[in-house]
């Protein structure tokens, strides 16, 4: 569960994690339910001084808990005000930020208790772990089972298939090491398991929307295992 | 500088250091309330254990041991006059045995296990007397 309470008027980037969210902002009296898809790519978000975020981020293999059969067209996807509440009717009793911090913390604990998939669970964790950088075989061999059925557990209850969600893992740690442990270019993309600084580059374009050397100050970076 | 720590990543802290007492006698000497890291009461050089999502935490990346795959390419190696009995004990706890005690040409006996996550322990006889 996290929240946010914005100081000044402004705007940040918001980096995918893979993960999905239900969030309620408070913006002049009006409080709108968003709810988003698992995330591959990064966006923007603009904001007003005073305005209020409340939300959860599932964790990867919930997914398909708040999607369901919509699951397949839900990666970058985001419903808005009354798209979200079709979707989650209970969301339209979410009135004000306190109603809401505490649903969403009853779903929260709800949602941690429940074990989806213990295998599908498992293969996350060792791909956090393991930083991205174990191939789909190994990791399918890891945890016991066949790289086709690994895919069809991904695709079917995270929304992403394996491959996407280890770069994902892949490029956070990369963007650790460059801003918290100030690991030049070509060593953080050798110890990331990139290619070369180019393919490193590419991944960073594409789930961040800038370069390693130009990496903005005001990135709002996804804690990507808590809760 | 000296040898600190050997830590190893393993995937539940506490029942790692629950079965290094069991299977190899060793006390444990702290384990931290998160039961993400454990230590064992080893002398001056502490054998300890941390989960597995230390790793992310520190912005490192690993291959999670495993006990169905290859072994990691390092071990750990305990000491003893007793070999036998030591092998015998691990293995019984619930150790995969890899190979039993044999007797090398330099007098040594030396054998092999491999613990809950597959990492490589090996029993030994001290070399030369010393323990």
């Amino acid at each position: 569960m996290w929240s946010f309470a914005a100081q000044t008027a402004g705007s940040a980037v918001v980096l995918p994690d893979g993960r999905c969210d239900i969030i309620l902002r408070s913006q002049s009296n009006d409080v709108i339910p968003i709810i988003t898809g698992p995330a591959t790519r990064p966006y923007r978000v603009t904001f007003q001084r005073g305005d209020q975020w409340v939300g959860i981020r599932l964790r990867p293999e919930h997914g398909a808990l708040l999607w369901q059969l919509k699951l397949q067209n839900a990666p970058d996807a985001v419903l808005r005000g009354q798209d979200a509440i079709a979707h989650m009717p209970g969301l339209s009793a979410l009135k004000t930020p306190e109603v809401a911090a505490k649903r969403l913390s009853a779903l929260l604990s709800w949602e941690q208790t429940s074990q989806v998939n213990p295998r599908l669970r498992q293969a996350v964790d060792v791909m956090h772990t393991s930083g991205g950088r174990l191939g789909i075989n190994a990791l399918a061999a890891h945890i016991g089972c066949s790289t086709r059925h690994l895919n069809r557990m991904f695709r079917g209850h995270i929304g992403l298939d394996a491959k996407t969600y280890a770069q994902i893992v892949q490029f956070h740690r990369a963007l650790k090491l460059i801003t918290g442990g100030q690991l030049a270019m070509t060593a953080a993309a050798a110890e990331c398991g990139y290619a070369d600084q180019a393919h490193m580059t590419r991944a960073f374009r594409r789930f961040g929307g800038f370069t390693p050397s130009t990496i903005p100050p005001d990135l709002s970076v996804p804690g990507l295992f808590q809760n | 500088m000296k040898l600190g720590y050997t830590i190893i990543y393993v995937t539940d802290v506490p029942r790692t250091v629950a079965f290094y007492e069991t299977a190899f006698g060793l006390k444990p000497r702290f384990i931290h309330e998160s039961n993400l890291y454990g230590e064992m009461e080893t002398g001056d050089t502490v054998l300890a254990f941390a989960g597995n999502e230390v790793a992310e935490m520190n912005g490192l990346a690993i291959v999670p041991n495993d006990p169905k795959g290859p072994a990691a390419g390092w071990e750990i190696c305990f000491v003893t006059q007793a070999v036998e009995a030591a092998y015998d004990r691990a293995v019984s706890a619930g150790c995969t045995a890899v190979s039993a005690p044999s007797q090398k040409p330099w007098g040594q006996m030396v054998s092999y296990v491999r613990d809950l996550d597959g990492c490589l322990v090996e029993i030994a006889s001290p070399i030369d007397g010393s323990s």
